[in-house]
């Protein structure tokens, strides 16, 4: 540690341009891990609020919530309790007097069933009547007020906004709670069908019907459209920028190292113990990171001070944590590949002889 | 009391017809409370003669005995703890830690060597008398060339090594410097019972010496001193 920070002390140009190189190698993947974890949670929230283990869908539907519709006939054998409710899906245009159009996804629900009951409202009250609804704060963002007027897709019919409530988004979009028989209007369907979905909090939950196929909400989350697929992109790209990390770290302390040999090899020849200079070596890596990480974690801070609230950014400090950990692993994976120039150095190759 | 003795020393490098003889047949013995002096011409072999006896490399054949001790017997750790504890070296390359002031170069020393090294008094004094005392803030970057290798010098001696090898101490320095560095070392090994050997083409360092050797196409034979 002595020899590491005398030297970033004396060489102060030298060791700020590599702090600001992992500065901005850090503050790059702390982003990219945020606005994945963000687009990943707008895929989500409103199923995350629900708290839900298991969706039954229509088993022709290929898990997907859209393509899904249960009759009442389907689900006629399928005992709901407490924990179960139906869910009617359906994808729509919100438009208003003077507000642009907004893609949403409508959620007809039981009023008497846990996910109407448990919806945290921000503002507002339960929709209760067929041409009430509860929107997600979006449209409150957006400049919606509770008795506001939307009408939805091609529809004459005014629907107003009673609640807002926060975390309601379905596939990148802002939910709009209402009813059942809103649902069934909007999706141009008859009384007899029940809803899209049936979903349980209770891990045992089947769907009883031979139409009827049930997943868990793990299942129905990776068949989301798109979600997969965007989360492997997010997470290749993370990968593949912590592996470049490693490389431009491991470069940049292989030339400081090579620089160094000439002196490393005059104090093994005086006999300092080979293990202090490689320790020194891997603690100004640690220093090195964990400073630039320090950094790019304020940055990355203000930006999202900053960032407008249409893009979505979300911190979760376990992940990102992970995140920084594995930087600090890969700059001690960086310094660990010059050691070995560092055990072998020849105190020779400078005296001569 | 002999301190280190070299006896019938090869070596060579390369092979076949690129094969040179460095060093042949030396046998070579110095003494505590001596100053031995190695003159001899460039390529003579006079570093690979000092790198053998300190132990940073073996030789093709022959013993290095360091207080009746087999040098090349010892494990690498050993020979690295022989040289932190026992032996100082003043190189020819005085590469001095370039990010490290002159006072910081000897609080190196005392990271890795906890006991046994000169007091604040005693580096105070050797300071003074090498002339760099008021230099211990500087940077080897802010040094002269003869400031640099005086340095090098009292960090050598810092340690307060039983034997000095000492390889063109006096290149980059003045006469009156010379001097000075010939009684240093001279005082040294008869005070404090030090066997140091210097090797050297600087024919000013000779009237300091109790011995002298002159090494000449890898042979080695002792000279009137």
């Amino acid at each position: 540690m002595f020899l590491a920070l005398k030297e970033i002390k004396r060489e102060k140009l030298r060791y700020t341009l590599i702090i600001a190189m992992i500065v901005l190698i850090s503050y790059l993947i702390f982003v990219l891990t945020s606005l994945a974890l963000g687009l990943a949670q707008q895929n989500t929230a409103a199923i995350d609020s629900w708290d839900t283990q298991q969706v039954v869908l229509n088993k022709d539907a290929n898990t997907n919530l859209t393509q899904s519709l249960l009759t009442k006939d389907q689900v006629k054998k399928t005992d709901l309790g407490a924990k179960d409710a139906y869910l009617g899906q359906a994808p729509v245009v919100a438009t208003a007097k003077g507000q642009e159009k907004t893609s949403a996804q409508f959620l007809g629900l039981a009023a008497d069933q846990f996910i109407a009951q448990n919806l945290k409202l921000s503002a507002g009250r339960q929709a209760n009547a067929k041409h009430e609804v509860v929107a997600d704060t979006a449209f409150q963002d957006a400049g919606y007020h509770l008795g506001d007027k939307v009408t939805l897709n091609s529809g004459k019919t005014p629907y107003k906004i009673v609640g807002f409530t926060k975390n309601a988004k379905l596939n990148v979009a802002p939910v709009l709670y209402g009813t059942l028989p809103a649902w069934r209007a909007l999706k141009n369907v008859g009384p007899q069908f029940a809803a899209s979905a049936l979903v349980s909090q209770r891990a045992n939950f089947k769907g009883r019907g031979s139409q009827l196929q049930t997943y868990t909400t793990q299942q129905f989350i990776d068949k989301l459209p798109g979600y997969s697929a965007q989360n492997s992109t997010f997470t290749f790209m993370i990968g593949f920028l912590m592996v470049i990390s490693l490389i431009v770290i491991a470069v940049f302390l292989y030339i400081l190292t090579v620089q160094k040999l000439q002196n490393y090899a005059v104090l093994r020849a005086q006999g300092i113990p080979a293990k202090t200079l490689v320790s020194a070596t891997i603690s100004q890596a640690i220093i090195l990171v964990v400073g630039g990480l320090a950094i790019g974690t304020l940055l990355t801070a203000a930006t999202a001070l900053l960032i407008p609230t249409s893009v979505p950014m979300s911190f979760d400090l376990p992940i990102l944590g992970a995140v920084a950990l594995g930087l600090v692993a890969t700059g001690i994976l960086g310094a660990l590949i010059p050691t070995r120039m560092i055990l072998h150095v020849d105190p020779v190759s400078v005296i001569g002889g | 009391m002999t301190t280190i003795q070299l006896s019938h020393i090869n070596k060579s490098f390369g092979q076949q017809t690129s094969r040179v003889q460095v060093l042949s047949d030396i046998n070579f013995t110095a003494q505590a409370g001596q100053l031995s002096l190695v003159i001899g011409p460039s390529g003579s072999g006079k570093s690979t003669f000092l790198t053998i006896a300190g132990g940073l490399q073996t030789p093709n054949s022959g013993q290095v005995l360091l207080n009746q001790k087999s040098l090349p017997a010892l494990t690498a750790k050993q020979r690295d703890a022989l040289r932190l504890n026992q032996i100082g070296f003043i190189l020819q390359a005085y590469n001095l830690v370039p990010y490290l002031t002159v006072r910081e170069q000897f609080k190196l020393a005392d990271r890795v060597k906890k006991q046994g090294n000169l007091s604040a008094d005693a580096l105070q004094n050797l300071l003074q008398r090498l002339g760099i005392r008021e230099l211990q803030q500087k940077y080897p970057d802010q040094l002269s060339g003869g400031q640099k290798q005086r340095v090098a010098i009292a960090r050598a001696l810092y340690t307060d090594p039983k034997i000095v090898l000492a390889d063109e101490p006096t290149a980059a320095l003045d006469s009156d410097r010379v001097k000075e560095i010939g009684r240093l070392f001279a005082d040294l090994a008869k005070t404090q019972h030090k066997a140091i050997i210097v090797v050297t083409h600087d024919l000013r360092l000779r009237q300091y010496a109790d011995r002298v050797y002159q090494l000449m196409d890898g042979k080695i034979s002792r000279k009137a001193g």
